[in-house]
């Protein structure tokens, strides 16, 4: 029996997507049978990300409306076979699917899964609550941003509301620069505010932008600093101790400088 | 299809031709398609303008998109496999033609700056260089 | 050049804390405003509490979050009709 696990945000464009991409890529990299689903109904993305949105055929709204079976419509990745893909409608909006028929597909992909990854779209109107009808956990991506965490705190909430205990959160586009200089919130800052446990962190990083250009995820890349910042977020998905890199910490040249002359 | 029809001007009256399409269930779209937009129609549909990835075009008969054509197009719907797709610019996300599905193959990208039409040849959807009458002419001569 | 060196070293006021505590003050509404329920038990409480002490005009009584600057208040609007003789003896 698999896990249904959501990764919703709040707000726009802080990476959901391409964090369930990654974390799908990477689970599934691992030997484990992982399907996406995408609930962005109208604006969906997991597609193109992942580099399959030629092969769709069907989609999670002729799924619901029987048009056709659920393994018809599941697309299978370019390069694992563990992994599959459950693309949006495109032409339909948000209401073409209720909370109810999620919960039965989550239950149904259940069966066969090992992980179910619904990749939420950003609001918390209807779209939202079909993402989590058939969730057993939750993951909130959030960058260090006012508007970004402030957002993260309502769906924590609503979340919360909505027996989804204990979400875990991933903060995405972190710069270890300007959290050092004191211009963007660092990871302790967060915590404090959020009061959640941490996933993970990402740094910003242009391999993301890259990869994603060419269909391709993160996590297989073995150089990039967020490609291993996913690999570790997918190994403590499995339940595996891996201690939290603090990318701000200030190490090196300056902090000794600092201590030299006695500023630190 | 109908066989009411009939061309004349070439010195002798001629009966259709059976490749000429004669059908009156035709629309003219004449705006571009953007992402999330559809269009479904009962015969053929001409578009004067593009077709944006994500949008769609459904047709029981062909279609022909003055444009880009980057979405996905069904012509044939109904099962047609005489139907074509024709573009100046064909490079759709995926291609159907009555139950035939196609894709651009994966890591290789072919921008052709002609027109183009796709329709179904010995079982297969093949793409072929659309010529215009004014080349076909010069060829033949 | 003083300016460039503080800055160097981090110490520094960076914009991180303004965004942290305009966070702070912007989530105390967030979470309080979710459910004037809430507001309205708070209320009722404070009623009882209050009026072992005083006698207080209940239909008139306002309770509100209210913020100035970058505190957020909890402001009560009680109107005091007289005082309990055995106040405080209870």
């Amino acid at each position: 029996m698999g896990e249904v696990i959501v990764v919703t945000s709040g707000k726009g464009g802080v990476g959901k997507t391409t964090s369930t991409a990654n974390m799908g890529t990477g689970l599934a990299a691992m030997g484990y049978k992982v399907a996406l689903i995408d609930t962005d109904i109208g604006l969906r993305n997991l597609d193109v990300v992942l580099g399959l949105e030629n092969r769709i055929v069907f989609d999670i709204v002729d799924v619901v409306n029987g048009n056709c079976r659920l393994r018809q419509a599941l697309i299978k990745d370019k390069r694992f076979d563990g992994l599959h893909l459950l693309p949006a409608a495109q032409t339909k909006d948000k209401t073409a699917v209720t909370p109810d028929q999620m919960r039965d597909l989550c239950a149904e992909l259940k069966n066969e899964f090992d992980y179910v990854i619904i990749d939420c779209p950003a609001g918390i109107e209807q779209g939202f609550r079909n993402a989590i009808a058939g969730a057993e956990k939750a993951v909130v991506v959030t960058t260090p941003e006012v508007s970004a965490v402030r957002d993260a705190d309502r769906i924590i909430g609503l979340l919360e509301a909505a027996e989804l205990r204990e979400p875990k959160l991933i903060i995405n586009r972190l710069r270890p620069k300007m959290v050092k200089q004191g211009d963007m919130m660092g990871i302790d800052d967060i915590i404090d505010i959020l009061a959640v446990d941490l996933l993970g962190i990402i740094p910003e990083d242009e391999m993301i932008v890259i990869t994603t250009n060419r269909g391709e995820a993160v996590v297989l890349d073995q150089h990039s600093r967020s490609g291993q910042a996913y690999r570790n977020i997918v190994r403590r998905i499995l339940g595996e101790e891996v201690p939290i890199i603090n990318l701000d910490e200030s190490t090196g040249f300056f902090k000794k400088i600092k201590k030299i002359i006695g500023l630190g | 299809m109908a066989n009411s029809y009939s061309v004349s001007g070439f010195g002798q009256d001629m009966a259709a031709d059976l490749d000429d399409l004669v059908d009156e269930k035709t629309i003219l779209v004449q705006r571009t398609l953007r992402s999330g937009q559809s269009i479904y129609y009962d015969g053929n549909v001409v578009i004067l303008g593009d077709v944006n990835p994500g949008a769609e075009v459904t047709a029981k008969g062909n279609v022909i998109v003055m444009g880009s054509l980057r979405g996905v197009v069904h012509a044939g719907a109904g099962g047609d496999e005489n139907a074509v797709v024709m573009a100046f610019h064909l490079q759709p996300t995926q291609l159907r033609i009555a139950n035939h599905i196609t894709r651009p193959p994966d890591n290789e990208t072919v921008e052709a700056d002609y027109p183009e039409m796709a329709r179904i040849k010995g079982g297969v959807v093949t793409i072929e260089f659309f010529q215009t009458a004014g080349e076909r002419q010069g060829k033949n001569i | 050049m003083l300016e460039f060196i503080t800055k160097l070293f981090g110490r520094d006021n960076g914009s991180k804390n303004v965004a942290k505590e305009r966070l702070r003050l912007v989530l105390v509404h967030d979470r309080a405003s979710i459910s004037p329920q809430m507001l309205e038990s708070l209320k009722l409480d404070l009623i009882q509490v209050i009026s072992n002490y005083m006698i207080i005009d209940e239909a008139n009584l306002e309770v509100n979050l209210d913020s100035s600057g970058s505190t957020v208040a909890l402001v009560a609007n009680i109107p005091v009709k007289g005082m309990k003789r055995n106040a405080g003896d209870a």
